[in-house]
């Protein structure tokens, strides 16, 4: 297993939720992480508690020219993809040059090449699956995040389109849709309870939906209606939110 | 970014800024533009604790280092929660050989409340498991801790509130299981001479600790249920039992507060006559899983929630054997009077002390631990308390101290430096 963006929280509930639901993991689990030393942390800390299983952290930091080939001598037959960067809302950071670089670059221009490379090789065995994180941030540009929403809104069209390519070879590409989770990349945010996921519950249907290989996932589900609702205000309304 | 934030009583709360802790290199780096800093782990302390304008929340250190199976001692970092630790070792045969009554904090915050349980007169508190840890310093320079090095700082930390400094990773025993079960005899008890009578004869189990009911008066003063249990060995057990797997539970949440009038001396009173009650004979014996016997409101989220929204205070004195059955008997009977207290309150016999932490709260003698909701009678209570527990020369924990006299608490004597100071610290220098 691959997973993309290994130090997010939402990337050890899964990880971990699929070692619990799998005893005697035999495949070699690659963390790729931009954070080095926090991710070798935690590959200590899984060995811990799991002593049977085979884990190697790579390095991949989107910012930086990122070499593909990386991937060509790895064993692998699912990849997680929680690879995100929330960045500085429009209020604080909107004419930042290097918050949108980097927004646009991890969230999408840098990530496309390496999701079409790990999609190349599932491609090739004729097996697999890929789960990526996008958001509900892409389904509309909104006031408060639309570099971010933007970048999104690329990955989810890309993924659609890639998910009818990759069906006719055997590979299942599921798109994930998060509200607001309670993570790392959202702590300082205010965030309203009831509507806020904890990352296990996300892992947990996240995990069960691509068993059932479903091809797209809202978490939490109240998000389609929400977004439904959004996406049907009319723009002439919309533009003077301040959503 | 601003927040206001508590501890589990939800009183008093502080608005504070949050620094969060990365790895052990940016701590140093973190704290030094701060005058005023106090680290902080997942906040189940009451009162003022680990309270401050800005605190350092060590929560993100959650990773363990090693585990080594010949020794039983498990290296961690201090965010590390005891719920994790029950989640992952249990399983393999491990529990925690000190806990207290909930799961859900830290292990820094366990070496900082020197936290004790039901097996404190056998076993002690958790100092007496921890081998060493990593401690940064209000210079921001990173010491190893243990019984052998840096033994002054090593002593101070132990139930030093926090104000020594910044525990990184910790070191100490877990103990070795057969089982998931505890076996239990719950034995009830008609009045506070029998309850002790009970204690004093149940000193060979591992685990004692008895449920009260606040409320009685005269002759059942004092009735409760004892409660004691081992760990139950494998060959105790039926085959469906001897699992150490995790069961799946289904944890109830409380999902908002109660209003004022639930908790009343009549819901009290109700809750508790029911509670004796429905254990029908004097005697019962029986195995419960260990999640239940040593956490039995963990299953609730926040529960407490139930006391509303002006939260309450958790008061837990001890009074020094020899004259426990006279302050506590004084005690009970302030309590009855004022109609004030909870139906969660819990005994205890603690054993001896070791000398050797002299900032850990229990001494030999008898503990009792209750919650009362906050209104506008509670701080006249509590001085009358507070005064009597000065009496019989006992003392209250420094991790429950809200509305008590500082006198009662200055045992703990960590208050060394300028810069990790709390709320708690800064009301007892006034």
């Amino acid at each position: 297993m691959i997973i993309l963006g290994s130090n997010s929280d939402i990337s050890k509930a899964y990880l971990e939720y699929t070692l619990s639901k799998n005893e005697n993991y035999s495949e070699t689990i690659y963390l790729f992480s931009s954070n080095i030393e926090r991710a070798n942390k935690y590959k200590q800390h899984l060995t811990v508690i799991y002593s049977n299983i085979s884990v190697q952290v790579l390095e991949m930091d989107l910012t930086k020219n990122f070499d593909l080939s990386k991937f060509k001598q790895l064993n692998f037959s699912h990849v997680f993809c929680a690879t995100g960067f929330l960045g500085q809302d429009t209020v604080s950071g909107l004419y930042s040059k290097e918050n949108t670089r980097k927004i646009i670059d991890i969230n999408y221009s840098k990530l496309i090449p390496v999701i079409l490379e790990l999609g190349n090789i599932l491609e090739s065995k004729k097996e697999g699956s890929i789960v990526v994180l996008s958001s509900v941030a892409g389904e509309r540009g909104r006031f408060s995040n639309f570099v971010y929403g933007s970048a999104k809104a690329g990955l989810t069209a890309f993924l659609s389109g890639y998910r009818a390519y990759l069906s006719h070879q055997n590979v299942h590409l599921m798109t994930v849709k998060p509200g607001f989770m309670a993570t790392q990349m959202t702590a300082e945010l205010d965030l309203p309870g009831p509507l806020t996921a904890e990352p296990l519950k996300v892992a947990t249907n996240i995990y069960k939906a691509n068993v059932k290989r479903k091809n797209q996932l809202y978490v939490l589900p109240i998000w389609r209606l929400i977004m439904f609702v959004i996406k049907s205000i009319p723009e002439f309304v919309f533009k003077k939110l301040k959503l | 970014m601003k927040k206001t934030i508590s501890n589990w009583g939800l009183f008093p709360s502080v608005e504070t800024e949050k620094i969060t802790g990365k790895t052990t290199k940016s701590v140093s780096e973190e704290i030094k533009s701060f005058d005023k800093i106090i680290p902080r782990g997942n906040g189940r302390c009451y009162g003022d604790a680990s309270l401050q304008n800005h605190i350092f929340s060590t929560l993100t250190f959650n990773h363990y280092l090693a585990f080594d199976k010949t020794t039983g001692i498990l290296s961690c970092e201090s965010g590390v929660l005891l719920d994790s630790i029950v989640k992952d070792f249990v399983s393999k045969g491990y529990f925690l050989p000190i806990t207290p009554g909930t799961k859900f904090i830290t292990v820094g915050g366990a070496i900082a409340s020197d936290v004790h349980g039901k097996n404190h007169h056998k076993d002690g508190c958790f100092s007496d498991f921890l081998e060493s840890f990593k401690l940064v310093d209000h210079n921001g320079i990173t010491h190893f801790c243990s019984k052998t090095e840096n033994i002054d700082l090593f002593w101070s930390t132990i139930g030093g509130m926090g104000h020594t400094g910044i525990i990184t990773e910790a070191q100490f025993y877990l103990k070795k299981i057969e089982s998931r079960y505890i076996r239990q005899e719950s034995i009830k008890a008609k009045n506070l001479k029998e309850i002790f009578d009970l204690f004093e004869k149940s000193n060979d189990w591992t685990y004692t600790v008895a449920w009260i009911d606040c409320l009685q008066k005269g002759n059942t003063l004092g009735r409760s249920i004892l409660l004691r249990g081992e760990h139950a060995m494998s060959t105790e057990l039926s085959v469906n039992q001897l699992s150490l797997e995790n069961p799946v539970s289904k944890p109830k949440n409380i999902p908002f507060f109660f209003p004022n009038f639930i908790l009343n001396k009549f819901g009290v009173k109700l809750f508790n006559f029911l509670f004796y009650y429905k254990q029908i004979r004097k005697f019962k014996s029986n195995f419960i899983d260990l999640e239940t016997y040593f956490y039995p409101l963990d299953s609730i989220h926040n529960w407490n929630k139930i006391y509303g929204k002006k939260g309450f205070i958790q008061y837990q004195f001890v009074i020094p054997k020899h004259t426990g059955y006279e302050g506590m008997s004084e005690v009970l009977n302030k309590i009855s009077e004022s109609g004030e207290g909870s139906f969660l309150a819990v005994l205890k016999l603690f054993g001896a002390n070791n000398p050797l932490a002299t900032n850990s709260f229990p001494i030999e003698g008898y503990t009792l631990a209750l919650d009362f909701k906050l209104n506008d009678k509670l701080p006249h209570l509590i001085k009358e308390l507070d005064s009597i527990v000065q009496k019989y020369k006992g003392r209250i924990y420094r991790a429950k101290d809200a509305l008590s006299t500082p006198d009662l608490t200055n045992y703990v004597t960590s208050e060394t430096n300028t810069k990790f100071v709390s709320l708690q610290s800064e009301r007892y220098k006034k």
